[in-house]
């Protein structure tokens, strides 16, 4: 390929990242008209892809998770470069750092103490510690961590090129490991290199050493700038043989056993490490739809806060004050900041780890979040003699009513067995700080009596005119 | 040709007929009062019909719409409902009110509803954000308290102030379009109770009791006309809706200026049910918001 055709192809790839990006930024600015987005966007991230592995996920992670592994033991780390949302901004940011100030990399080797902060990332996830790799995931920074993070991530970035990437980054650390044992890669023609150095200069990844004419493959993010600028052609994309480079050999095959070894070995026990708990506490949460479980929420959200973003009632917020230390951050249902609206499933269905099961509109309709209890003597009917309802008003599954009992005015009547513990009735309780009427959250998720359906043909008015 | 196709047609032309001719000054020789009845109620099948033939009785939207006029249409759309489910005011009957302003002229004509449901829900499974848009209204959104502007309310007394819509202060004309239904809160749910998804301040009139803080919120700016949609009344379950509630087929469709004698009318029509007449209406004539005595009202009676 020319200098021209790789220039033609970076541009490609800087837009690929950058659409992602601002398509989901659209998509969680008004979750309801982007949903397609929301729907496939956050599942090809493969840092999500990756934790919903390790937790030991459902198959609609597992495929595209091998997905990508297959390709990046076939071409490196091309998700970094094309489709990873956060990395599109970091280049974005070198771009414009190089369009105020002349900015040359220099080449840096790759050390041992890189892999310190992703593989502790990735330990304390798996067994169970979900805060720091929910902090420094990428995909989970562009969504929940703009402030302060983003913005300093790409400072950094402006300087340092895609530095985190290669010492911070979670997934990229995987894609490393992968990638120092691809088939394909960029390589540099040791026969007609000369040495100039252009190519060195503008690797935002500190990888090309263009003095011992090598490339750190594993640190590469095919950002394919390099080949952009070479003079004459000596960077080019292919398979170390047909380069005349040493192709991966024994050594190779054995790291990657290992690494799949491990791997299958994460995946097997991972969700069985995170679902052990401790003997579990008086009160939970609410959870959101589709949780099932205190232990199966801790056992497979990221913390991406995905659903926080897109709940289009904005009911969710992460829990900020737990008994369990690994429920910190997790998405909850607060109903004084608003319910879980009735037939939406949103959340279940974008939810890119599978920790929230993915739920129709009919099961979502019985599915029981928490239970409300009435406090009779708050309530505004009895307490201050005024007509209200605002609960049974707001209760979707009839749990709720209004009915007359000793005083003239209908005061509210709750039916537990059809409680989904939505928080609609506490949403709307005038009585505050603490509502007449409020949920109480589930260790485990349970099925509501459903709500009665019967068809009843209509009355008919006696008089044509009652009036 | 069947009989009754003709009928239709004759009905339809009539109603076309009329809403067709050229404004003509007022005649100030007689009062509108004198010429038209103060509520007019429509029995019919088809919503559009109803509506046309109720306009034409009380003297055509023009007495109440001119032209450069900024209207809102302030309907029910409160709830995540199908239109089936009779939980929010029909498509129809929004699209023919939104149509008949537009066609005499009005600037701009508005739609919103400060829901009960999550808002976007609302507006789309009521299928009124689509009609609306159709028949060439702006459907605004209503779920933020950025919209809304602190009106006080002289007379009130147990809500001396309230955050309304900035499209209700700055409409010219406001027509209310609520589906008449029961409330379990507030008994029933009509015109007066229609104007609580106007204002923000849901949590304080609840607080302070609905049936005194629901007429106090007439004493601003209010509707010019009252259209009160009760073709299929729900009778349980209300406001929302259960899969169990009941049904009445009133097939009915109330028009007035006045929003006391038309919830008084609804009143009549649910009471059939048992469902107890709101003490709120009577609150409202106090206030002398309008009439609750139905023998002073002039009630024009028709069929479609």
């Amino acid at each position: 390929m020319t200098k021209k055709g790789w220039k033609s192809l970076c541009l490609i790839r800087r837009l690929t990242g950058l659409t992602i990006l601002v398509l989901l930024w659209a998509a969680f600015i008004n979750p309801q008209s982007w949903e397609p987005v929301l729907k496939l966007l956050p599942k090809l991230q493969f840092g999500q892809l990756l934790a919903g592995f390790f937790s030991g996920g459902p198959v609609r992670i597992v495929i595209p998770f091998l997905i990508i592994v297959l390709s990046a033991l076939f071409f490196g780390r091309f998700f970094c470069g094309f489709l990873c949302p956060l990395g599109a901004s970091m280049d974005l940011a070198v771009f414009i750092r190089s369009k105020i100030k002349r900015k040359t990399f220099a080449f840096i080797p790759d050390r041992w103490w890189r892999s310190l902060v992703p593989v502790l990332l990735l330990g304390t996830f798996w067994v169970g510690l979900t805060i720091p790799m929910g902090q420094l995931e990428p995909y989970s920074i562009i969504i929940s961590g703009l402030f302060p993070l983003l913005p300093v991530l790409l400072i950094i970035a402006a300087w340092r090129g895609r530095a985190f990437c290669n010492s911070v980054c979670p997934t990229g650390w995987v894609l490393k490991i992968l990638a120092k044992s691809a088939i394909f890669g960029f390589f540099l023609k040791k026969d007609t290199c000369l040495g100039c150095g252009s190519c060195r200069k503008v690797c935002p990844a500190s990888c090309i050493d263009s003095d011992g004419l090598k490339l750190d493959r594993g640190r590469c993010l095919i950002c394919l700038q390099c080949a952009a600028v070479c003079p004459n052609g000596s960077l080019t994309f292919g398979a170390a043989d047909v380069l005349g480079h040493q192709a991966p050999g024994r050594r190779n095959f054995l790291r990657l056993t290992a690494a799949a070894t491990a791997v299958g070995g994460a995946y097997l026990t991972g969700e069985e490490i995170r679902l052990s708990s401790r003997p579990l506490p008086e009160t939970a949460p609410i959870l959101p739809p589709g949780a099932l479980s205190v232990a199966h929420l801790n056992a497979h959200c990221t913390l991406c806060h995905s659903c926080v973003q897109a709940c289009p009632n904005g009911a969710l917020e992460p829990a900020d004050d737990a008994d369990d230390i690994r429920l910190l951050g997790k998405p909850i249902i607060s109903p004084y900041l608003g319910f879980c609206q009735y037939e939406c499933v949103l959340c279940t269905q974008i939810c890119p780890t599978g920790a929230l099961v993915p739920l129709t509109p009919e099961v979502k309709r019985t599915s029981r979040l928490g239970t409300a209890s009435l406090n009779l003597s708050e309530c505004v009917v009895i307490k201050n003699h005024t007509s209200c309802g605002a609960c049974a008003e707001l209760c979707p599954s009839g749990a709720v009513n209004m009915v007359l009992e000793s005083s003239e005015l209908p005061e509210p009547f709750l039916e537990k067995e059809f409680c989904i513990g939505c928080g609609a009735c506490q949403k709307a309780c005038p009585v505050r700080p603490v509502a007449a009427i409020v949920v109480e959250g589930l260790y485990i998720q349970q099925t509501a009596k459903p709500a009665v359906q019967k068809k009843t043909t209509d009355s008919i008015l006696a008089d044509e005119f009652p009036f | 040709m069947n009989r009754r196709f003709f009928l239709k047609s004759l009905a339809a032309a009539a109603a076309a007929a009329s809403l067709g001719r050229p404004w003509s000054p007022p005649n100030h020789a007689l009062a509108a009062e004198d010429i038209f009845p103060d509520l007019v109620a429509v029995k019919g099948a088809d919503v559009r019909l109803m509506y046309q033939r109720a306009m034409t009785a009380l003297g055509g939207l023009e007495r109440f719409v001119s032209q450069g006029q900024k209207v809102l249409i302030k309907p029910n759309m409160g709830w995540a409902m199908e239109p089936s489910t009779a939980a929010n005011t029909s498509p129809a009957l929004l699209t023919a009110l939104i149509e008949n302003s537009l066609a005499l002229g009005a600037s701009k004509v508005s739609v919103f509803d400060n829901t009960c449901d999550n808002w976007r829900s609302a507006y789309s499974r009521s299928g009124l954000e689509q009609a609306a848009k159709d028949a060439g209204a702006e459907v605004a959104p209503a779920n933020q308290e950025s919209y809304y502007q602190k009106v006080s309310l002289a007379g009130a007394t147990s809500l001396p102030s309230a955050s309304f819509h900035e499209l209700y202060l700055e409409a010219d004309v406001i027509i209310n379009v609520p589906v008449l239904k029961h409330h379990g809160g507030a008994r029933m749910t009509a015109a007066l109770k229609n104007l609580m998804g106007a204002v923000w301040d849901r949590g304080a009139m609840h607080r302070n009791g609905l049936d005194t803080t629901i007429p106090e919120l007439f004493l601003n700016k209010k509707p010019a006309l009252n259209i009160v949609e009760a073709q299929r009344v729900m009778l349980t379950g209300g406001p929302r809706g259960r899969g169990d509630s009941k049904y009445l087929a009133a097939g009915l469709l109330l028009a007035s200026a006045d929003p006391v004698a038309v919830d008084a009318a609804s009143a009549r029509i649910i009471a059939e049910a048992g469902i107890t007449t709101p003490a709120y209406i009577d609150h409202a004539s106090k206030l002398g918001l309008g009439k609750s005595d139905l023998s002073q009202v002039n009630i024009q009676r028709l069929t479609v």
